[in-house]
């Protein structure tokens, strides 16, 4: 496959509405020196408009829900969203409360689900490879 | 202070206000060492009273949390405190509970006594609908700002969470 | 002042943490006011866990309370059912608990160094102690089967034993951290500049920590000796003979301030290696669970009826459940009480006179749980600005390159 939507490393810009921490802290090991995306040139960056890639998690609570919208719109094309964790899937341990609005794909459209309570580094991992080939499949052939 | 010492205080000094009381023992590891949590319910007009009687015997006396509930025809706190701490295994769990009726949900605040109770009655407030007399700052904690007025989640009564509630598993036309 | 902003937008380093808002008032460079905003992160926890069919559906629904001290949340709630329905648990059960609880912490500490590390602008700290603490992720796995979620938990007992072929790779792991501590406080304590930019940083004083009721390292710090695994122990803590840790085991005198509560939570993963050791060694034989079969627990659950309170020391300070049975499906009354809830008004405090430069390393002191987004308001001539947690960031990273170049 040849790489040509994206000429530069990913980027992914990391957003919590309302998660445990649990898949937070494997995103963030996911780049730490043991699975070291960051090799890659997978990372995490500050700003949604210098990001490719979303990764959401949590069931987004109510206050979340306009922000997460804002963020993913403020994100430039081409663009991909990925849902880490089970509760931004289907609502998982939190499957019905009055102050959660989710889940992620009832607020945002979403590319990739990474199941798993927590997701496994790992996983993530892959699940942003799924989201790279996916953006060279829909913008590839465009050539960039 | 010994546990079965700290209850006499209690009921010592709050007299007519104390209207149940009772102590739980709990054995844990190999050693069956006990561990003491003293269950005092009492006049809520004397919240401010018991918290004086437990700064009698330690200054500061630790507050974990206020819990609550709704009883029927009744919302109930629970203050847990904690004193004796800083010492070897000697610390003693100390749980006030005041029954507060529906038509008249009003307690005296604690802050001026315990300053780090604020964000647990600010909770109360929200969650359960009870005023603080004399509390200030009553502005909402966890709450979004646009949750509709008059809904207190933890109540059981037509003031619960039960209109808003979503199931996430259900959201259906996908695209 | 009317609210600034309402998006909680984290530029969430990896600084995990969920969103909460510290708005800062400032005047210059200091910080004069503080009000914290919360409730970004708010699922309804409590209720959902009152309306679930059974107790151990709302068991599961603790672990994922939080994800960092995972273990804790469910230890709280069925030491407080356990009260409730007047169940004793096997005393091996209770090792093993406190074991887990003791791998908690570790992992704990060292991802708040980490972070600690990152908003101080040394990040090649922050990726060495995430190394260090993969080893401890590799452990729990081993025990339990899951990294993240333990899933130990039982009312009555434990789910999963640690068999005695499971102890050697235990004390390896151990043995592995041991000797790298010295290693680990040499690099953090013994650093220039992280000296520079903690030493007498976010001071508090033990009388507003007792006034606060705070709990946990960021109370141990201001020299409070306030410990549930001490002064209130359950499991095997009763057994054990343990000191809390305060900043004197390593400074000459208790000062109060950030570089405090690192020396408290480095030390307390070695005291956690020592327990673990311990509790191997006096490991009591027997069953693990009071109840096997879960039919049977939930019938006694249903029947049940009465009320229970649950301490255990989490790596951020005291956790406590309220929980009260009355003769029904599921729990009547549940109350949870997280450690940072106790520990946010002292940020108040530490962060009035402080320079913005100086907020993120303050706000990561209490190891906020619930924390990242901290975005500050700037009142700069009557106009206001909001500095986000990224233009914070940078400040703080500029203020140590200033320190190491000019040292002031």
């Amino acid at each position: 496959m040849g790489i040509n939507a994206f000429k530069r490393a990913l980027w992914a810009f990391h957003v919590n509405t309302g998660s445990c921490n649990g898949c937070d802290i494997e995103i963030i090991a996911a780049l730490t020196p043991r699975y070291d995306a960051e090799r890659f040139g997978i990372k995490l960056v500050g700003s949604p408009r210098h990001a490719d890639v979303l990764l959401v998690t949590g069931p987004v609570t109510r206050q979340m829900a306009p922000a997460l919208k804002r963020i993913y719109e403020q994100m430039a094309d081409p663009k991909a969203v990925i849902v880490v964790g089970n509760c931004g899937i289907s609502g998982g341990v939190f499957h019905e409360s009055y102050n959660l609005v989710g889940p992620v794909d009832n607020i945002i459209p979403v590319d990739v689900y990474v199941p798993g309570c927590a997701a496994r580094p790992e996983a993530i991992i892959y699940g942003v490879v799924k989201a790279w080939e996916k953006l060279e499949k829909v913008y590839g052939a465009e050539g960039g | 202070m010994k546990a079965t010492d700290v209850l006499e205080h209690i009921k010592d000094r709050l007299g007519d206000a104390v209207h149940e009381a009772y102590m739980q023992v709990r054995k844990v590891g190999v050693s069956k060492r006990e561990r003491y949590h003293i269950w005092v319910k009492i006049d809520r007009k004397k919240i401010r009273d018991a918290v004086n009687c437990l700064a009698e015997i330690q200054p500061y006396p630790h507050l974990c949390v206020i819990s609550g509930y709704d009883d029927g025809d009744n919302v109930v706190l629970v203050y847990h405190f904690v004193i004796n701490y800083e010492t070897k295994k000697e610390a003693i769990s100390v749980n006030f509970s005041v029954h507060l009726p529906k038509n008249d949900l009003c307690i005296d605040t604690i802050t001026d006594l315990i300053p780090g109770a604020l964000i647990t009655e600010r909770e109360k407030i929200e969650m359960l609908g009870v005023d603080f007399i004399g509390l200030e700052d009553k502005r909402r904690v966890f709450l979004p700002d646009d949750f509709p007025e008059g809904v207190y989640p933890w109540r059981r009564d037509e003031k619960g969470p039960e209109k808003m509630l979503h199931k996430l598993y259900e959201v259906g036309d996908r695209e | 002042m009317s609210v600034v902003y309402e998006v909680p937008v984290g530029p969430v380093h990896p600084a995990l943490k969920e969103p909460v808002a510290v708005k800062c008032y400032i005047e210059g460079e200091e910080v004069v006011d503080v009000d914290v905003i919360l409730g970004q992160n708010h699922r309804g926890i409590e209720w959902i866990g009152m309306n679930r069919d059974n107790p151990v559906q709302s068991l599961r629904m603790a672990s994922r309370v939080c994800g960092i001290c995972t273990n804790v949340h469910p230890l709280s709630l069925v030491q407080a059912v356990e009260a409730a329905a007047d169940i004793e648990v096997p005393e091996r059960a209770d090792y093993i608990r406190a074991i887990m609880l003791e791998v908690d912490r570790i992992h704990s500490h060292l991802l708040w160094a980490g972070v600690a590390a990152h908003e101080l602008g040394f990040d090649t700290l922050l990726h060495y102690t995430w190394k260090f603490r993969e080893e401890v992720m590799d452990l729990a796995e081993y025990i339990s089967g899951n990294r993240v979620t333990f899933e130990m938990e039982m009312y009555g007992g434990v789910r999963r034993d640690i068999p005695p072929e499971k102890y050697p790779k235990i004390i390896k792991a151990m043995n592995y951290y041991e000797a790298k501590f010295e290693k680990l406080v040499e690099m953090f304590l013994n650093d220039k500049t992280i000296a520079l930019r903690t030493v007498g940083v976010g001071v508090l004083s033990r009388e507003e920590a007792l006034k606060l009721c705070l709990v946990g390292p960021t109370t141990r710090a201001r020299g409070v000796k306030k410990d549930v695994r001490v002064d209130l122990p359950t499991m095997a803590y009763a057994d054990l003979d343990i000191e809390p840790v305060t900043p004197d085991i390593y400074r000459d005198e208790v000062v109060g301030d950030v570089y405090d509560n690192i020396v408290v939570r480095l030390f307390e993963v070695k005291q956690s290696i020592d327990i673990i050791r311990q509790c191997l060694d006096q490991m009591p034989n027997g069953p693990i669970l009071a109840e096997e079969k879960l039919p049977k627990l939930l019938n006694m659950l249903k029947k049940a009826s009465g009320e229970g309170f649950g301490l255990t020391e989490a790596p951020r300070g005291e956790v406590v459940h309220y929980v009260k049975l009355k003769e029904m499906e599921t729990f009547y009354a549940w109350k949870i009480r997280a450690s940072t809830y106790n520990n946010i008004p002292a940020w108040e405090p530490m962060l009035i006179g402080a320079q913005i430069a100086d907020i993120p390393i303050i706000v990561a002191s209490i190891d906020p749980c619930l924390s990242c987004t901290n975005r500050a308001v700037v009142l700069d001539g009557g106009k206001e600005k909001v500095l986000s947690h990224e233009d914070l960031h940078r400040l703080s990273v500029q203020k140590t390159r200033r320190l190491i170049r000019y040292g002031k």
